[in-house]
C-alpha cells in the first residue's frame, strides 16, 4: 500500500517538476520579449528624431540594407505590435500554467499525507 | 524517499517553533540580496551613463577638423597610420539591427535621447532600493519588538476594580438623564397627576431649587475630597485662583474649550473632564501614569496602576507655573519633566481644580508676579523664555495672553457654546467618552474628545449664543478681551498669534 502511494508521489512530482520548467521558460522568454519591446521603443523614437536626408540601414547577415526612412519606421511598428502580441499570449499562457502547477501541488499534499498516514500504519504494524 | 518525506515532517514540525526569527532572518536576506542587486544595477547605468558623456565629447569635437592622423587597428596585433576622414558623417546604431547616417550634431541628439532613458532607469532603480533598504531596516526593528531585546516595552495595566477608576461618585448634574433631571421629571409627572397649575409651577420651582442644591452638594463634596487629598499629597505647588476653580464649578460646562491641539492638552483635557465628572479621580491617560518597570516574558513590560489617590503633581512647564491636579505619579513626571526644562513655583494650595474644559486648565496655570496671579501665555513652554528679550512679562503679556486664549476660544467656542445651548454644556457629552476608555480598562496614548470645528470669526455670535441665564465664563472672558483689546494694538504679538488672527 504504501508502496504504491510512493509510485504515485513520485510521478506527480516529476509532472510538477516538468510544469515548472516550462514555466520558467516562458518566464524568460516573456522577458526577453519584454527588451526588445524597449529597444524597439527607442528605436522608434530616435527614427523619429531623423529625417529623409539621413539613410537609414538594416542589418541582414552580414550586409548593410539600405532602407527607407518611411518604411522603416513602418516596419518597426509593425514589429512593435507584433512583440506586444506575443507578449499577451505568453501571457496568458503562463497564467495557465500557474493554474496547473497549482493544481499539481495540491495533489502532491494531499499524497504526501496519505503517503505519511501509511508510513504511520506501516511503523504501527511493525 | 520515506526517509526524505520524514525528514520534512520532522523539519516542517520544527520550523514551526522556530519560525518567527528563522522567517525574520529570511525576510532580511532576501531584503539585502534585492539591495545588493539593485546596487549592482545602478552601478551599470552609471556606468553607461558615463559613457554616453565622453561619447558626447567625442562628437563634439570630431567634426573640428576635415580629417584627423590616427594609427588605424589592423586585425587583432597591429596598427597602421591612416587617417579619419568624412568627420562629420556617421552611421549609428539605433537599436534592433537598424542603423542610420547622420551628421555628429544629430548623432548628438541621439544620445541625449538616449541618456535620458538611462536616467530613467536610474531614478526607478534608486527608488527600489530605497524601499527595500526601508523594508529592511523594519524587519529589523520587528524583530527587536518581538525580541527581548531593544528599547520597545510593553505597558499595561491592569484594572481590577473599575469602582476604583470612576471612584463612585459621579457628578450626576454633567451625566445626561442624571439625577437632578430626573427629579425635575418626576415632579413634572407628580404634576400631571395632580393637574394643578399653581401647584405644578411650585413643585416646578422646587425642582430646580433641589437641582441646586444638590449641586452645590457635590461640589462641596468635592471641594472637601479635594482638600483632603491635598493635605496628603507632598507637593504643593500650585497656586491658584480658587475663585477661578470655584468659577469653574459653577460654570456648567458653558466654559470655552480653549484646545491648543496639543496632546498634553487634550491629556490634560481629558483627565480634567473626567476629575470633574468623578469628582476625585486624578488618573491621566498614560502620559503620565506610575510605572513599575517590570519585564515581561517576552518583551519588557511596564505595569501601572492607577490609585484613587488624589495628589498633587507638578508640571514642569516653567517657573511660577503648576497645574494642580492630583495624582500618585508625580515622580514620573517630575522625572519626565526635569527633563524638560523648567521649574515649578510653590503655591498656596488652595484649590480644588474642577475642569470642564481645556480652558480651565490655563486658569490653574496662573504665575505669581509681585504676588498677584497672572495667568500664564502658554502652560507648555518653558519659563525661560519669559526673561528673554523677545517676550516681555507684564501685563500686556497676560493681556495678550487672555486675548489669545480668547481667540482661540472664539474658534473653539462656537462648540462649547452651541453644545451648552443644546444639552447640560460639553461636559456631558464628554463625560461619556471621558470615563469610557477608562472603564475599558485599556489605555490608549490619547483619549481626549478634541472638537473641531471652523472658526467663526466674530465675537458678536458667540456672545449672543451664549445662555443668558449663567454667568458663563467665556461671557466674561470676552469681556476681559474686550477691555483688554485696545491695548492690545500697540504690544507685540506673536508671529503665530498674528497668523491666527489673520485667518480669523
Amino acid at each position: 500500500m504504501a508502496e504504491a502511494i510512493q509510485k504515485k508521489l513520485q510521478a506527480e512530482l516529476e509532472k510538477y517538476q516538468q510544469l515548472q520548467k516550462d514555466v520558467s521558460k516562458s518566464m524568460s522568454a516573456r522577458q526577453k520579449l519584454e527588451a526588445q519591446l524597449t529597444e524597439n521603443n527607442i528605436v522608434k523614437e530616435e527614427l523619429g528624431l531623423l529625417d529623409t536626408q539621413n539613410t537609414v540601414y538594416k542589418l541582414i547577415g552580414p550586409v548593410l540594407v539600405k532602407q527607407d526612412l518611411d518604411e522603416a519606421k513602418a516596419t518597426v511598428s509593425k514589429r512593435l505590435e507584433y512583440i506586444n502580441g506575443e507578449i499577451q499570449r505568453y501571457e496568458t499562457l503562463l497564467k495557465e500554467m500557474e493554474r496547473k502547477s497549482e493544481q499539481h501541488r495540491e495533489v502532491l499534499s494531499s499524497l504526501q499525507q496519505e503517503y505519511q498516514r501509511a508510513q504511520g500504519q506501516a511503523v504501527g504494524k511493525a | 524517499m520515506s526517509s526524505l518525506h520524514d525528514q520534512m515532517a520532522a523539519t516542517g514540525k520544527v520550523k514551526r517553533s522556530k519560525d518567527m526569527p528563522q522567517g525574520v532572518g529570511r525576510l532580511k536576506e532576501e531584503h539585502r540580496k534585492v539591495v545588493k542587486d539593485c546596487r549592482s544595477q545602478i552601478e551599470h547605468w552609471k556606468k553607461v551613463e558615463n559613457d554616453y558623456e565622453s561619447l558626447q565629447d567625442r562628437l563634439r569635437t570630431l567634426p573640428d577638423k576635415l580629417s584627423y592622423d590616427i594609427m588605424v587597428p589592423f586585425g587583432p596585433l597591429a596598427f597602421m597610420p591612416g587617417k579619419l576622414v568624412h568627420t562629420n558623417e556617421l552611421t549609428v546604431l539605433l537599436g534592433d539591427n537598424w542603423f542610420a547616417k547622420c551628421s555628429a550634431k544629430q548623432a548628438d541628439d541621439l544620445v541625449e535621447h538616449r541618456k535620458k532613458h538611462v536616467k530613467n532607469a536610474l531614478d526607478d532603480l534608486q527608488k527600489v532600493m530605497k524601499n527595500f533598504q526601508n523594508k529592511a531596516d523594519f524587519t529589523d526593528d520587528l524583530e527587536k519588538l518581538t525580541g527581548d531585546t531593544g528599547d520597545f516595552v510593553d505597558i499595561r495595566e491592569k484594572v481590577i476594580n473599575e469602582e476604583d477608576v470612576t471612584k463612585g461618585k459621579q457628578r450626576l448634574a454633567h451625566k445626561p438623564n442624571s439625577k437632578p433631571k430626573q427629579e425635575y421629571l418626576l415632579e413634572l409627572e407628580d404634576d400631571k397627576e395632580k393637574k394643578e397649575d399653581d401647584e405644578e409651577r411650585k413643585t416646578g420651582v422646587l425642582s430646580e431649587e433641589e437641582l441646586w442644591a444638590r449641586l452645590d452638594e457635590l461640589e462641596r463634596e468635592e471641594e472637601l475630597q479635594d482638600e483632603r487629598y491635598r493635605l496628603d499629597s507632598t507637593d504643593t505647588n500650585g497656586e491658584d485662583t480658587t475663585s477661578s476653580s470655584e468659577e469653574e464649578k459653577e460654570a456648567d460646562g458653558g466654559s470655552d474649550v480653549q484646545v491648543n491641539g496639543h496632546q498634553k492638552e487634550n491629556g490634560w483635557v481629558q483627565s480634567s473632564i473626567t476629575s470633574q465628572m468623578n469628582g476625585t479621580n486624578g488618573s491621566h491617560p498614560e502620559d503620565e501614569e506610575d510605572c513599575d518597570e517590570e519585564t515581561g516574558n517576552g518583551l519588557p513590560t511596564i505595569y501601572f496602576s492607577h490609585t484613587a489617590e488624589f495628589k498633587k503633581v507638578r508640571i514642569n512647564t516653567g517657573k511660577n507655573t503648576t497645574l494642580k491636579f492630583s495624582q500618585r505619579t508625580e515622580q514620573k513626571a517630575q522625572a519626565k519633566r526635569k527633563k524638560k526644562s523648567g521649574k515649578t513655583n510653590g503655591h498656596s494650595p488652595h484649590e480644588s481644580y474642577k475642569f470642564t474644559s481645556p480652558a480651565d486648565i490655563y486658569r490653574v496655570f496662573v504665575d505669581l508676579v509681585n504676588g498677584e496671579p497672572i495667568p500664564r501665555k502658554s502652560i507648555l513652554k518653558s519659563r525661560s523664555r519669559e526673561n528673554s528679550v523677545c517676550s516681555d512679562t507684564s501685563e500686556s503679556s497676560t493681556a495678550d495672553f487672555e486675548e489669545r486664549r480668547a481667540a482661540f476660544g472664539r474658534s473653539w467656542s462656537h462648540d462649547d457654546t452651541t453644545h451648552s445651548d443644546t444639552s447640560d454644556g460639553i461636559t456631558e457629552e464628554e463625560s461619556p467618552t471621558g470615563t469610557s476608555p477608562r472603564t475599558n480598562g485599556r489605555f490608549e496614548a490619547f483619549t481626549g474628545t478634541v472638537i473641531e470645528k471652523d472658526p467663526l470669526p466674530c465675537s458678536i455670535p458667540h456672545l449672543t449664543i451664549a445662555p443668558p441665564a449663567l454667568p458663563t465664563i467665556p461671557e466674561r472672558k470676552l469681556e476681559e478681551v474686550g477691555s483688554e483689546t485696545p491695548q492690545e494694538a500697540p504690544k507685540r504679538i506673536s508671529k503665530f498669534k498674528a497668523t491666527r488672527l489673520h485667518q480669523k
